[in-house]
């Protein structure tokens, strides 16, 4: 810079102003509006430095100098301080409602939320028609686990003003208190008040998955991504749901999206492993679900999936630690135990191999598929009365989904094996498959959807299961007698996962 | 001014000026660009706030240069240029809001103050202060009294009287004599500033002032006879406002308030006619055309109507420390400047970001209009102390991108998929060949692990080798700690009865070990009655008698009076001598 003669007139004209009385002017230190643009711009440090200066100046009598110290402790997690000041706020200034919503949020931080209630209902009584103490008081109420009431403040401060957040925490209580539909209307009272906000739209999106309402989930999920395409929730749901239909290059997509925002998840990891499965590179997919594991090793449906993989690539030994490891993380599910039988009979075990498909068709209750795999195995080892019983067992499943769901798909495999089964066991009436469902693609299983209508929302349970099929081709067994040379079907099941 | 092409925004800026050493702390509020001496060359007027407490000056620079420097009485809340005449040569005023006071400045040179009109005195404490002159209460009654006033009053107590409450009992007499004698004052200060065209939308009209202050008012004042013209009240203190219109015809004010709240005044009303309740406070208040743009603290910039109805949020990268509009009237374009904390500055029309600039620090005042001769010229001071020009270039265009962007940048980057070895090929061909054997294999060591295991586990128990005792009648606990560096080693043995409340009596210590290692000062100690609960510690020395750095295992064993097998047994691993033999 060049350096220019610079004036500097010395301003003294005001002080010589006569404004001066006798006794010296009391200076006004308040500088309430420069601790307030210092804390909005979270220059904490310089906000920190004039509260102390200020707190001097007046002897600790500046009620916002103490109260923005308070909010600035809490921020830094010093609860129980920031509550002691803002006490001491409250009784500078008992009638200001805000000391008092400051108080109930930090004793509802400290997790005292009953004292925290009492607040707040003293600060409503200053001061009725508040949005802030309506939603606290809901959240509040939330975690007391009283629903009812949380269900009460929130709607009454939605009806005061509408936020985001009342929303989202009122769709959150009625879905832990399991009233899908209300938490459905909810969000999509939400979805039309701020349609760009992507947490509602994916919320939405996931709520219709799970109750099967694909096309409409589908759509919301749709618009989530096109606001934020980085949106991880919505990809993981939106790529399962591509992955359903078999777009795994569409999926896949989508999922290097996630994967660079979220390069460590277990789901997405499992999902990119069985989009691999899918297009049949297995190498890949086993690559990519031994990360998943790694990453996740307790998740019992990636290593549901090695199984299968490794079932698929003939790596029976391999799969059969795998399965014995999902099925010690969740013991109670049918379809485990078979895929371990049919590890077990491809290693030869036929006795652990009975044992595990007699647990199968005890746990099971829906799926046909473990009967028509424990027919044909005990078939193939020469007992006819067993393979008979377990094939009407199935036709009973059979019966029971098709009259729950008139549009109700099976996997073309499974009914051409259970066809030559009921041939070759000479069953007279061959089962009636519904077809009429065949053309509409985008309608998929939905039975196997409700059986998880339980699982709460965004957390990495499944939501759904897709399904798809993949066979292991087993040359070893010959149906006796002339019979077509049996592939033992495996109707495989994939887990994905919905974050 | 040395211009140089800047890479980083499109080369849509010329960097005219930078001074990281200005010294500058202030707010894109007390920044302003005014033709102060009438020849058509803009000036940069800033409100320096100094160090905080002291050094505050009004600045005015020239080109790049520091032209004149006024010093302040109080620290600037905001500062604005305005025509209050119409006098020639149209030289613009600076006011300068400080404290509870507006200075004005004409030709740079104080001209005129203002001080805001009191507010209302609590009507018992005028009394009791009256009381107090005439002598009726002493000092302490009138603290007292003060007190009580305070908890209930529905006016606050004015400055004088907070500051005797806070006095020390030793200096109230003094401070009564003092100031008994002076009328009893309460004023506000002002928290934000701005002008208002009086009568005509003309650049170079005669404007009104705004004047937000911190007791929830708003002030239009009128410059010429600085009398109030208007005074309108909201619920909270005003942080920010936005004017526009014309006093005489029609105006609207929009004020982001303390409370996280936005209200909208009308002409005709004194009470705010709209409010937006924001999820977060709001730190910049920009109108762009009929546009309210706010950013929050949430790291978020939203659009709303002028009746404050709700158009769009987008999310920003970093929290926002400064917005300010960006108006080329020659061009037509609008647009509003975001400073972000992760040293950028944004340029956003409606919710499209047309550019994004780097800057060194990050940004605390943004300032866009015409310096010198330059229309567009965008002044920026940042955290440090410095001081930033920019010019636009005049090739530069802005144009929308589509809102919806295509596919994020992500989906092109290749999945890190891990490869697999040859090795773990091979492995596979192996398995799917002889995938029987080897689960049969793996299945018979297992079982023959699991046999060991029970075996080992079995002796264990038989043989009292754990540190805990099963028996019922002796149930004992013993932990060991060896001290020292060697050769001497200090071994001390924590023992305890975990029985309820039977006592252990006619037990004894021992000890196995390689006598040409160590050797222990009492191999065979007794342990005396053990009281159920209490922790007993027997302590021994050993010494180690080899140099060669070489170390044991020492067992232990509890034994009980007559019984051959030992009731405890513990394994000591001695640490390796570092200490030279005796």
């Amino acid at each position: 810079i060049t350096e220019e003669a610079v004036t500097t007139r010395e301003n003294t004209f005001f002080l010589s102003e006569c404004f001066f009385p006798a006794a010296p002017e009391l200076p006004i230190v308040e500088r309430n509006w420069l601790i307030h643009q210092h804390y909005l711009r979270k220059d904490y440090e310089t906000c920190k430095v004039i509260i102390k200066n200020q707190l001097q100046e007046t002897n600790g009598m500046c009620e916002y100098a103490i109260y923005v110290q308070a909010l600035i402790l809490r921020l830094e997690g010093r609860i129980q301080e920031s509550l002691e000041l803002l006490q001491s706020c409250t009784i500078l200034n008992p009638s200001s409602t805000d000391n008092l919503k400051q108080v109930a949020r930090s004793l509802f931080l400290l997790g005292k939320h009953k004292a925290a209630i009492e607040v707040y209902h003293e600060a409503a009584r200053l001061c009725d028609k508040d949005w802030e103490i309506s939603h606290n008081l809901g959240v509040c109420f939330f975690f007391i686990k009283d629903f009812k009431h949380a269900e009460e403040h929130l709607n009454a401060a939605l009806q005061i003003n509408k936020h985001d957040k009342t929303f989202m925490m009122l769709g959150k209580v009625h879905l832990v208190a399991g009233e899908t539909d209300k938490a459905i209307e909810v969000f999509k009272r939400a979805v039309e008040f701020s349609p760009e906000n992507t947490e509602h739209l994916s919320t939405l999106g996931l709520l219709y998955l799970q109750l099967g309402k694909y096309q409409k989930a589908f759509e919301h999920l749709g618009n989530a991504l096109t606001f934020d395409p980085n949106n991880y929730k919505a990809i993981l749901a939106a790529g399962s749901m591509m992955q359903t239909h078999g777009d795994f290059d569409v999926a896949m997509n989508k999922y290097r999206v996630a994967a660079c925002a979220v390069p460590e998840s277990p789901p997405l990891w499992n999902n990119i492993g069985m989009c691999f499965f899918g297009k049949k590179k297995y190498v890949a997919a086993i690559s990519c679900l031994k990360r998943a594991h790694y990453l996740s090793p307790f998740d019992w449906k990636v290593l549901y999936n090695l199984g299968l993989v490794h079932l698929t690539m003939q790596q029976y030994a391999s799969a059969f630690h795998f399965l014995s490891a999902a099925i010690s993380l969740n013991p109670r599910m049918g379809e485990l135990y078979m895929l371990l039988a049919v590890a077990l009979t491809n290693l030869e075990d036929v006795e652990n191999s009975t044992r595990a498909y007699e647990q199968a068709v005890n746990l099971d209750e829906s799926n046909p598929l473990v009967n028509l795999n424990f027919a044909i195995f005990l078939y193939n080892h020469g007992d006819k009365t067993g393979a008979l019983d377990q094939y009407q067992e199935m036709q009973r499943k059979v019966n029971i989904l098709q009259d729950s769901s008139s549009s109700f798909e099976f996997d073309p495999e499974l009914m051409d094996m259970a066809q030559k089964m009921g041939a070759a066991l000479q069953v007279g009436e061959s089962l009636q498959w519904t077809k009429a469902g065949k053309d509409s693609k985008s309608k998929p299983h939905s039975a196997a959807l409700a059986k998880n209508p339980s699982t709460p929302l965004g957390t990495n349970q499944a939501l759904g299961q897709a399904m798809s099929s993949a066979a292991s081709y087993n040359k070893n067994i010959q149906l006796p007698a002339g019979t077509v040379a049996s592939q033992q079907s495996l109707r495989n099941k994939q887990w994905q996962d919905f974050v | 001014m040395t211009s140089v092409e800047s890479g980083a925004d499109g080369g849509r800026w010329l960097d005219a000026h930078y001074d990281p050493v200005a010294g500058l702390y202030t707010f894109s509020s007390c920044v302003d660009l005014a033709d102060l001496s009438g020849d058509g060359e803009n000036r940069l007027v800033v409100g320096d706030l100094g160090t905080g407490s002291s050094g505050m000056k009004l600045k005015v620079y020239r080109g790049t240069a520091l032209m004149s420097e006024n010093t302040l009485l109080d620290l600037p809340a905001g500062l604005v240029a305005f025509f209050m005449d119409l006098h020639e040569p149209r030289i613009p005023t600076i006011a300068v809001a400080s404290g509870p006071c507006i200075y004005l400045y004409k030709n740079l040179r104080p001209y005129f103050k203002f001080t805001l009109p009191s507010l209302e005195v609590n009507a018992l404490e005028q009394d009791v202060w009256q009381q107090a002159r005439e002598g009726q209460i002493d000092p302490l009654t009138l603290k007292e009294m003060l007190e009580s006033i305070r908890k209930k009053a529905d006016v606050p107590l004015s400055i004088r009287s907070l500051r005797f409450l806070s006095l020390e009992a030793d200096d109230l007499d003094e401070f009564v004599q003092l100031h008994k004698q002076q009328p009893i004052k309460r004023q506000t200060v002002i928290t934000c500033i701005d002008t208002l065209k009086k009568s005509t939308a003309d650049e170079d009209g005669v404007s009104c002032l705004v004047v937000g202050t911190e007791s929830s008012d708003v002030f239009i004042l009128d410059s010429k006879a600085f009398i109030i013209l208007s005074k309108m009240s909201l619920p909270a203190p005003p942080t920010m406002m936005d004017v526009t219109g014309q006093f005489d015809v029609e105006f609207r004010i929009t004020a982001a308030c303390r409370n996280g709240n936005i209200y909208i005044l009308r002409r005709e009303s004194d009470k705010p006619k709209y409010s937006v309740e924001l999820s977060s406070h709001p730190v910049g208040l920009v109108r762009v055309g009929k546009n309210v743009l706010v950013g929050c603290t949430d790291e978020s910039l939203q659009g709303f109507t002028q009746k404050g109805k709700k158009l769009w949020k987008i999310v920003l990268p970093a929290p926002i420390t400064t917005m300010a509009p960006m108006d080329l009237p020659t061009r037509g374009f609008q647009g509003v400047l975001v400073g972000l904390a992760n040293c950028e500055v944004h340029l956003y029309r409606d919710k499209n970001l047309l550019s994004t600039i780097k800057t060194p620090d990050v940004v605390t005042s943004i300032c866009f209009g015409r310096y010198g001769r330059e229309d567009g010229t965008l002044i920026m001071t940042t955290k440090g102390g410095g001081l930033m020009v920019k010019i636009l270039k005049r090739t530069a265009v802005f144009d929308d991108r589509d809102s919806a962007p295509g596919p994020p940048l992500a989906q092109s980057i290749r999945l890190n998929v891990p490869k697999k070895t040859k090795l773990y090929v091979d492995q596979t061909l192996r398995e799917r060949e002889s995938g029987v054997a080897m689960h049969r294999a793996f299945q018979m060591d297992l079982s023959r692990v699991r046999l060991a295991a029970a075996k080992a586990y079995v002796k264990a128990l038989e043989s009292s080798l754990t540190p805990m005792s099963a028996s019922l009648s002796e149930p004992l606990k013993m932990n060991a700690v060896v001290q020292g560096l060697g050769p001497s080693f200090k071994l001390t043995l924590h023992i305890q009865n975990t029985a309820a409340c039977r006592p252990v009596m006619n037990l004894a210590i021992s000890f196995l070990y390689d006598e040409k290692l160590y050797r222990i000062r009492d191999p065979y100690m007794r342990i005396p009655l053990l009281v159920p609960g209490l922790i007993y510690p027997v302590g021994t020395f050993v010494d180690c008698t080899n140099d060669k750095g070489v170390a044991d295992i020492i067992k232990v064993f509890v034994l009980h009076e007559g019984k051959s097998s030992p009731l405890l047994t513990a394994h000591i691993n001695m640490p390796v001598s570092e200490g030279l033999a005796s």
